[in-house]
């Protein structure tokens, strides 16, 4: 199958939408995807972006049932660890399923660590769920060491009315 | 004890790391630490900074500040509800503890986030470092790898190099 990877522009924004709606789906998170197209624009491609997003996009003839030619992305950002220095985390890494199976999802991961060593990171670091053992085995294949099970780290996270409360607590001390 | 917190600058560079190496010793890994402070001050105050920090200050008998604490963040992105403030290292001193500078700087780095348009503080805490999740949930933090079954994976160097290296089509 022929496929190109490049990098997103902003009027990528509705496919890319689509695309993190279909992966929140399989996810089983659907009603957890509260961001717009603009917000995307907004974050990805403004002044400050927040976020680096690559895209695959297929030839005409090859597009989706639904005619979609873009077919899979994979959405990145740079962090840091005060060890090593800057490092990317890879986000979101999804194909639309009738594309799978042809070396895309392969091809994605390998630009992103392709822009991490340009970069110099040292790191490249992801999250996938417990139940998602492809995604699991596809990682692990590729070298990736689960620290949830090697070292026992969990993800925590503060938001909505959890982070309000904590941002309005009366400060203490003095 | 009185205390203030305020925001990293170029000149604090040599305590940061101090404390960076403090906190790694803690968690027995102080080898790991490969960063200097050149480093520090290329990555968090040149053109494109990769971190924001937050120090915590004391003073001393003789009226000298000394920082005590800090907490290193940056935003990133959570593409189904937007930005959010990541937090890689929060570190009070142990002779500084229960004084209520880890609440205050949290509080604040909650104050940072709410007025930068996050939508959430996300960090990574060890399930054996029981102090630290205890702080964390007591204050509302929910476990997203025990709740959501997210789990942590990382590719280091030479993993990161292999992938890297186009193979041939």
């Amino acid at each position: 199958m022929d496929f190109t990877v490049r990098a997103a522009t902003k009027e990528d924004c509705k496919d890319i939408w689509r695309m993190i709606t279909e992966l929140a789906v399989y996810e089983k998170m659907a009603d957890q995807v509260k961001i717009s197209p603009e917000d995307l624009e907004r974050d990805g491609f403004g002044q400050n972006p927040l976020f680096e997003c690559l895209v695959v996009e297929v030839p005409e003839e090859q597009k989706s049932t639904d005619g979609f030619i873009v077919v899979g992305y994979a959405l990145y950002f740079y962090t840091y660890s005060t060890w090593t220095g800057v490092c990317v985390h890879l986000e979101d890494l999804y194909v639309m399923p009738h594309f799978r199976g042809n070396g895309i999802g392969k091809s994605l991961l390998s630009k992103v660590a392709q822009i991490a060593k340009q970069k110099q990171c040292a790191r490249l670091q992801l999250c996938a769920l417990e139940w998602n053992t492809p995604s699991r085995d596809f990682y692990a294949y590729k070298g990736a060491q689960d620290l949830t099970a090697t070292e026992g780290w969990h993800m925590l996270r503060f938001d909505g009315h959890t982070l309000d409360s904590l941002a309005q607590e009366d400060a203490k001390g003095s | 004890m009185d205390f203030k917190l305020r925001k990293a600058e170029p000149a604090d560079v040599s305590d940061i790391l101090r404390l960076v190496k403090e906190l790694a010793k803690h968690e027995e890994m102080e080898d790991q630490v490969l960063l200097t402070e050149k480093d520090l001050l290329e990555d968090g105050f040149g053109e494109t900074p990769f971190y924001r920090c937050v120090l915590a200050e004391v003073q001393t008998e003789t009226s000298r500040s000394k920082v005590v604490g800090f907490a290193m963040y940056y935003f990133t992105y959570d593409p189904w509800v937007g930005k959010q403030l990541y937090l890689e290292d929060f570190f009070i001193m142990e002779a500084y503890r229960g004084l209520g500078i880890g609440s205050e700087l949290l509080r604040h780095l909650s104050d940072l986030a709410v007025t930068c348009r996050c939508t959430g503080m996300m960090f990574v805490v060890a399930e054996n470092n029981e102090p630290s999740i205890r702080f964390y949930k007591r204050r509302g933090a929910e476990d997203l790898s025990k709740d959501e079954g997210w789990r942590v994976f990382r590719f280091d160097r030479d993993s990161l190099l292999r992938m890297a290296t186009p193979t041939e089509e």
